[in-house]
């Protein structure tokens, strides 16, 4: 951001989004941060005020549900190999794939991917690992970038075509799967 | 010399370790926000947004922080002032990530990083004077290049192992040492009229932005980074397509390599500007860009994708050097060093922020080996407008020491 070149190409290839929505709250914080840089104090954030109770409400321990969004993801061996950072739903509302950011080394080097949502295991009560994408290294490697929502995304489906959702198996319906992953192309 | 009686000889030591430290700040920064902000459960559209008031708040700053440098009489407490926006950005970071105090800290980052460069580049001057200035610029590179090899080592493992949220705490205590170092500092004696401008000083601010040879070297500025700051990200993808698993270790050394060819070259970049004079230098630089670019785009394999990267080393040593020096250069008889290193900062940004975009852009559309071409051409035609339309600037050797 400033002078020295090293920073500059340390800064992340541009991640600058459509500012359409939302952007009344954020003009407002960039005013407010533009203003008050000396206004630290600023800080709470003012937490709404208690609903009403709802009809019917339904407890979950906290070992049967994940938080997936922002969370590590590991591979099968137990590395960490990124964090899963959007889902993508079907007209129904079920998650059809999951983008996962495989960071690179300080920003450099970061590369998306979508993958389909069968590949993951999830597995709730493992504090330590509680994602695991199942694709292989070379499946990873081969899968192309994932750019954003709103273009043609190629989700990776898992190998074996009889595991992924029926709503877009027939797209890979070929009985011999290449070594790696098929990639298919959907609108 | 010094006139406050502080020993001289602790100086240029003390300003080595600050360079080392200030250096270490600033990385901590960037790369990290994103990954923090994931792990914080952030969009990625709210990532973007804030990474954008930062890039933004970095380019509107450059002057307004320039015109603050040059009405301040002492730049050791302007830095000390820096130092501590980068505390206070890296604390509201580690503490609160939520809107407000994210939007606060990439405000305060932005704006303390424009004020921390011209503010070192100022106390180098002061101390040294124009004649041995670009010696004490190539130790500066020297020594931030250090710090940013090392730090990028550290706070990628830190990142990696700890939590993204460490690489904010250390970023915070690294200010101190820089602050110990800044204190041991004396107050140089050489042209105090360059750098510190009287209030709403006008005839020599009209003669800097009349300066043609400004305006030339700001456009060859913005084509360098316009060239360069997409590179090293085009690389990276071109590693990951290519190394697998490894790939991060080989985008790691990626960075590092070039930081130390930087430490090796950038005190003999500072002896040539004074013995060659700066045009050489300057075209050495340049070239280096289409050079790297040729060779990131034709070099089979992973590995020796790094020896390409290590030629950027070589641009990196020569810019650092160069575009402080030929401020001072542009601004002896004015009184307005630190404005003129702000709109050469200025240029920097703007060029960096395009950079990015065409090279995506011409990645996407055309592949990597034509982004690489094409910014290799960006860097080429920098390099002819240097040939062909900055004199030198060196200072005659009759004229007098101002």
């Amino acid at each position: 951001m400033t002078l020295p070149y090293f920073f500059l190409d340390c800064v992340p290839l541009t991640r600058v989004s459509p500012w359409t929505r939302n952007s009344v709250r954020r003009l407002r914080i960039a005013g407010v941060a533009l203003c008050l840089p000396v206004l630290l104090a600023a800080a709470p954030d003012s937490k709404p005020a208690p609903e009403p109770p709802a009809q019917h409400v339904k407890s979950v321990p906290p070992d049967q549900d994940i938080a997936v969004l922002g969370h590590t993801v590991s591979a099968p061996d137990g590395k960490t190999i990124g964090r899963l950072i959007d889902v993508l739903v079907d007209a129904t509302g079920k998650p059809e794939a999951a983008v996962i950011d495989f960071g690179g080394f300080m920003g450099v080097g970061a590369r998306k991917i979508a993958v389909h949502w069968s590949t993951l295991r999830f597995a709730p009560g493992d504090h330590v690992h509680p994602i695991t994408l199942t694709l292989t290294p070379d499946q990873i490697k081969a899968a192309p970038e994932y750019k954003s929502a709103s273009k043609p995304v190629s989700v990776v489906e898992p190998p074996d075509a009889d595991a992924g959702s029926p709503a877009i198996t027939p797209a890979i319906a070929d009985p011999v799967p290449p070594a790696a992953a098929v990639p298919t192309i959907r609108q | 010399m010094p006139r406050d009686g502080t020993l001289p000889t602790r100086s240029p030591r003390a300003l080595d370790l600050l360079n080392f430290f200030t250096a270490d700040v600033q990385t901590g920064f960037g790369p990290f926000v994103a990954v923090y902000l994931t792990a914080h459960k952030w969009t990625q559209e709210d990532i973007g947004f804030v990474l954008t008031l930062g890039t933004i708040t970095a380019i509107i700053s450059q002057l307004p922080s320039g015109v603050l440098v040059d009405a301040t009489r002492d730049k050791r407490r302007v830095a000390a002032g820096g130092l501590i926006g980068i505390i206070a950005a890296a604390l509201l970071l580690a503490l609160w990530p939520q809107e407000l105090p994210v939007a606060l800290a990439q405000v305060l980052h932005g704006v303390a990083s424009c004020i921390l460069t011209p503010a070192i580049a100022a106390i180098s001057l002061e101390l040294v004077g124009n004649a041995a200035l670009g010696e004490r610029l190539g130790r500066n590179a020297r020594f931030a290049s250090i710090g940013n090899g090392l730090t990028a080592a550290v706070m990628g493992v830190t990142g990696s192992y700890l939590s993204s949220r460490a690489v904010f705490w250390l970023t915070a205590a690294l200010c101190v040492p820089a602050l110990l170092s800044l204190s041991g500092i004396g107050r140089g004696s050489f042209a105090a009229s360059q750098i510190t401008a009287p209030p709403l000083e006008m005839r020599g601010l009209r003669k800097l932005f009349r300066d043609k040879r400004l305006l030339i070297f700001a456009v060859c500025v913005m084509l360098f980074h316009m060239s360069n700051a997409a590179m090293l990200p085009l690389a990276g993808a071109a590693v990951t397509m290519r190394a697998g698993e490894i790939a991060n270790l080989i985008i790691a050394a990626c960075i590092v390599v070039p930081q130390g060819v930087v430490a090796l070259a950038s005190p003999w970049v500072g002896r040539r500007a004074a013995s060659w004079g700066r045009r050489p230098v300057l075209i050495l630089g340049w070239a280096a860009l289409p050079a790297r670019a040729v060779l990131l785009a034709v070099l089979p394999g992973p590995y020796l994708l790094i020896g390409a990267q290590a030629i950027s080393g070589v641009s990196a040593a020569v810019f650092g050097v160069m575009l402080p020096l030929l401020a001072a250069d542009f601004t002896r008889g004015t009184s307005h060093f630190n404005l003129c290193m702000g709109a050469l900062g200025l240029a920097v940004a703007a060029g960096a922020a395009i950079s990015t975009s065409l090279g995506g852009w011409v990645a996407d559309a055309a592949g990597l080996h034509v982004a690489f071409f094409a910014l290799g051409a960006v860097g080429a035609v920098g390099m002819l407008l240097l040939c062909v339309a900055l004199p030198e600037t060196r200072e005659a050797p009759g004229e007098p020491q101002v």
